[in-house]
């Protein structure tokens, strides 16, 4: 379970959250939607201890994280595995290298062990051919399924946090992400692995979420499923998933 | 940036620049890293640093033959090239040198991997980025320099050589061997020393620098710019109290 309590954050004097409360559970399907710069990616990075609230507290399975030391923070980070916007890829390396990372870091695995577990996660995300290719020299898009990989190759995560993970993508590349994030999250509650997204692409959000929460002045506007969404009637938030009415419009 | 920042960024460094030397004595230790920055540090600058001292070496040269021949006395540039370059100008100028190459391309480095979340990743899957990304350049840039300034050294005094034989017309077994009397250990403890701590303050200087980058392009330059900065600041700075206190300790009177 999460856990966040009237959690505030202020960069240079700009207020980014402003006593944000909520609480999920680990097999959850959430979006969090909201304007550029609006503290989305905010609340992913202080949910991993990243950052640290000014006041508030953050609960991971009972325990606050904001009072936590780096080193003990590694357990509760465990819980989770982020895909953050264009990947974060290691620049450096190649894909192998990339998904690799954590392996070696951590494990004892034999670099033979470690090269079938990244063939076989590079292989179920469709990207086996790419494995030794220069992260600059991959499509936004694979990209994306690399980072996956990366996040996927030491733990099975409870969570994945996907930070706008399809923001800049083409609709059918875009549309293959998706359905990514969806295989990755199959089952029944509360036995798969949930999600948080944060986008400000509604239609995308509603391919894959099953909550939506959305981010406005740094407090939570609405927080509801697709029904709640579409009765809205708060004029702003309407004005923001109008892309949902005109796509359905169009259906 | 008012006064309290200045104090929070202080200890900041301070701090990081502790956690960085503890990383040394603690696992993991990453050999990969140190040697990749090792070759990037060392051969990567070994031919500036070995043109930058030659021409240093030539020019002093040059100047202090056309000052003493004036007095008569130019039979003495050797000692006085060998001894500016040896103790104050080798590791000094090298160190600058260091600083405006390899500083600014860790602190550019470090700051575009904090920009792209690298960091964040390297954090999130419970590895240390002091350990990963500031340690190995510290302790390549701690045993590199000396290096660069040994080399660096030599080649000064190669230049002064050349000026002092073929321009000046002097003797040059009297050169080397007035550079031969003033080889003691005073004289080469100062000219060692110096590389180290510089090569220490660059590295945590440009690392701090560049693990505190924010606000995108702009941000980077603005990291990068103050790494040289700041390092040339602390060469200078450190170069005048090491200079004070080995005086101090040798006995020697000003």
């Amino acid at each position: 379970m999460i856990v966040f309590r009237d959690v505030t954050l202020a960069f240079n004097s700009k207020v980014v959250l402003d006593n944000v409360s909520f609480q999920a559970d680990f097999h959850e399907k959430i979006a969090i939607l909201g304007g550029s710069g609006g503290g989305k990616t905010t609340i992913l990075r202080l949910m991993l201890g990243l950052i640290f609230p000014d006041s508030g507290k953050i609960f991971i399975d009972g325990q606050d994280i904001t009072v936590l030391s780096e080193a003990r923070l590694r357990e509760y980070r465990m819980k989770f595995s982020i895909v953050f916007q264009e990947g974060a890829l290691f620049d450096s390396m190649n894909v192998y290298e990339n998904v690799a990372f954590c392996l070696r870091e951590y494990t004892k695995f034999t670099e033979e062990e470690i090269e079938q577990r990244v063939r076989e996660l590079l292989r179920r995300l469709n990207i086996e051919g790419a494995m030794y290719l220069m992260t600059n020299e991959l499509s936004g898009g694979m990209q994306r399924r690399v980072a996956i990989a990366r996040s996927l190759a030491e733990c099975q995560p409870k969570m994945m946090l996907y930070d706008e993970a399809t923001t800049g993508l083409d609709p059918l590349t875009a549309d293959n992400i998706c359905s990514l994030i969806n295989e990755l999250s199959q089952g029944e509650p509360p036995d798969r692995t949930g999600f948080i997204i944060v986008t400000h692409k509604v239609t995308d959000a509603t391919k894959v979420a099953e909550r939506y929460i959305y981010i406005r002045n740094g407090k939570i506007a609405f927080d509801g499923d697709i029904q709640q969404m579409r009765q809205t009637d708060d004029v702003e938030f309407r004005k923001f998933i109008n892309e949902l009415f005109v796509m359905e419009q169009c259906r | 940036m008012n006064v309290r920042d200045t104090i929070s960024r202080l200890q900041d460094f301070y701090i990081l620049s502790v956690k960085a030397t503890l990383g040394i004595v603690r696992r993991p230790r990453y050999f990969r890293e140190i040697i990749e920055q090792m070759d990037y540090m060392g051969m990567g600058s070994l031919f500036i640093v070995f043109l930058v001292s030659l021409f240093i070496g030539m020019a002093l040269s040059l100047q202090i033959s056309a000052e003493l021949s004036e007095m008569g006395l130019k039979m003495y540039t050797g000692k006085i090239v060998g001894l500016s370059i040896i103790r104050e100008i080798g590791p000094v100028a090298i160190a600058l040198s260091f600083a405006g190459r390899v500083g600014s391309g860790m602190a550019s480095e470090i700051g575009s991997m904090i920009l792209g979340h690298q960091v964040d990743i390297m954090r999130v899957h419970g590895v240390n980025p002091v350990k990963k990304l500031v340690t190995p350049r510290v302790i390549s840039a701690v045993i590199m320099l000396p290096a660069l300034t040994i080399i660096g050294d030599a080649a000064s005094l190669f230049g002064g050589y050349y000026i002092s034989v073929f321009v000046s017309h002097q003797s040059g077994a009297f050169y080397w061997s007035q550079i031969k009397d003033i080889m003691d250990f005073e004289n080469i403890f100062a000219g060692v020393t110096k590389p180290f701590i510089f090569g220490y303050l660059i590295a945590c200087i440009s690392c701090y620098m560049g693990l505190s980058t924010r606000g995108g392009a702009r941000g980077l330059r603005q990291a990068t710019t103050s790494a040289v900065v700041y390092s040339t600041i602390m060469i200078i700075v450190s170069d005048f109290l090491l200079t004070r206190v080995l005086l101090i300790v040798w006995g020697s009177t000003v």
